[in-house]
């Protein structure tokens, strides 16, 4: 039971699928502007934490509030052209839309059948893919949000000295936070200087990852 | 207030206070310079402005006469608001470059902001947001900020932004809102069907300005293409004096670049 709802067994099986680091779609190849902060020392292990809770008031509210109009359904192509003009940050908004695309094609290749439209940014692709399969709204923004937050954890993990008990610790503390942001229906978002972050990563001498 | 330009002319259909024009003047470039002033010195509490501009041809470059202060808000008053739609015919271009925009401690406020562009319509607009009166001890005082802006170019969505300050609720200062920094700067540079390669060299154009202007802890500038027809920069600083220098230099490549013409800016101190 999520939310008040009840989840059939397989689709709890296959949100903890959909929802899983080791999804095949090369979430792992991106740090969406972290990057650039861990190498100016702004993002430190001693503020990871709080710097995702601030992170989910803002750029994960906005996503969960698309995971949720994805969900409810309508123009899927129009939504995803709208969260694309608030992104401006063009490396962040590229992972994003191709995140989606791998995303739709696993998914529509796991079922057999077109399930969600191939060129939409994953949040949307997720949200469509969450209502597709039987996943109630609340639980599908959740879990989009947890696999957001524990890819940004892992992608600090190759940037400072984090270790795994204490990436797990931020993941278990962030919970609270993932629900209170899955919720939003609004998409206002504030983050200039990690949309500067994300301009400025093709500047970096080295670079891990492509955002 | 009302204002419309056709190539070459320039009517204001409507002006009510605190809203004033006076005259337009000529750009080298056959275009009409505009100075929105407010009679009244900034926005009082309570107080509803609208402005509606159309730009059917050719070139109009409007600012105005002086920061946007933003007063106080009287309590169990109305919030302030101000709402600008501008409309950009087929081939014609705006430039919209306001002063900045002063939040006073306890002042209330939304803007929102709407551009629409024809077909092969340009836009160059900057917004600056100053933190509050510094000088009078004030730094992020206010209680409500919320903007709203969204540009569209031939019925696409090019640029979309709506945020909410409330400094007293939620910290600026977190690597993903501020950081240290006061002062946030953006300048939009838009013509509808402009090729996405067009956007991408003058996106690494922007950003070796960007580079050579950023100096961490004192302010930083980044630009980026957008998702079409179109491309950002913003900007952070620790003082108004950094802002405007290389937002002009920003304005004026991205003006080159588009246009093919360069132009002075509105006259006054930057």
């Amino acid at each position: 039971m999520i939310g008040g709802t009840y989840l059939s067994e397989v689709a709890v099986l296959r949100l903890m699928h959909l929802a899983d680091s080791a999804l095949p779609i090369g979430s792992t190849a991106h740090s969406f502007g972290l990057e650039t902060l861990a190498d100016e020392m702004t993002l430190v292990p001693e503020n990871v934490e709080p710097f995702l809770r601030v992170y989910l008031q803002e750029g994960g509210r906005q996503e969960a509030a698309y995971v949720r109009r994805a969900w409810m359904g309508g123009d899927w192509q129009s939504l995803s052209d709208e969260l694309g003009a608030r992104k401006a940050a063009r490396t962040a908004r590229e992972a994003s839309l191709k995140l989606g695309r791998r995303f739709a094609e696993l998914v529509n290749g796991m079922a057999g059948r077109r399930l969600i439209e191939a060129n939409l940014h994953y949040s949307i692709a997720f949200g469509a893919a969450g209502a597709a399969l039987g996943v109630p709204i609340d639980a599908a923004a959740q879990a989009y949000l947890h696999q957001s937050m524990s890819g940004l954890i892992s992608a600090c993990q190759r940037l400072m000295p984090l270790g795994q008990a204490a990436a797990a610790r931020i993941l278990w503390n962030l919970k609270p936070a993932i629900i209170e942001a899955s919720h939003a229906e609004e998409a206002a978002c504030f983050n200039p200087y990690l949309e500067l972050a994300s301009m400025r990563h093709g500047s970096l001498e080295t670079r891990l990852f492509i955002s | 207030m009302t204002l419309s330009f056709r190539r070459g002319e320039f009517h204001v259909q409507r002006q009510d206070p605190p809203w004033k024009v006076v005259r337009a003047f000529g750009l080298p470039d056959a275009g009409r310079l505009v100075h929105l002033h407010n009679v009244s010195g900034g926005i009082l509490g309570g107080d509803r402005l609208a402005l509606d501009v159309e730009v059917e041809a050719g070139a109009a470059q409007i600012t105005t006469a002086g920061a946007t202060r933003l007063y106080r808000h009287r309590s169990g008053g109305a919030d302030s608001s101000q709402c600008a739609t501008f409309s950009v015919g087929d081939g014609a271009t705006l430039e919209y470059l306001p002063d900045p925009v002063i939040p006073y401690a306890a002042s209330r406020y939304t803007q929102r902001t709407e551009i629409r562009l024809g077909r092969g319509a340009t836009l160059l607009w900057w917004e600056v947001f100053a933190p509050g009166r510094l000088a009078a001890g004030e730094r992020f005082a206010f209680e409500l900020l919320r903007v709203q802006t969204s540009v569209h170019a031939a019925g696409r969505p090019v640029f979309l932004e709506d945020y909410a300050l409330e400094p007293a609720r939620r910290d600026l200062a977190s690597p993903v809102r501020m950081l240290g920094y006061s002062h946030m700067a953006s300048l939009c540079a838009v013509q509808e069907g402009r090729p996405p390669e067009f956007w991408r060299g003058l996106e690494r154009r922007l950003n070796q300005i960007a580079a050579e202007g950023s100096l961490p802890g004192c302010t930083v500038w980044g630009a980026s293409a957008l998702a079409s027809d179109g491309l950002l920069v913003r900007g952070l600083a620790t003082s108004g004096r950094l802002v405007y220098g290389p937002l002009a230099e920003f304005w004026r490549a991205a003006r080159l670049a588009i246009t093919g013409v360069d132009c002075p800016l509105p006259r006054k101190t930057y």
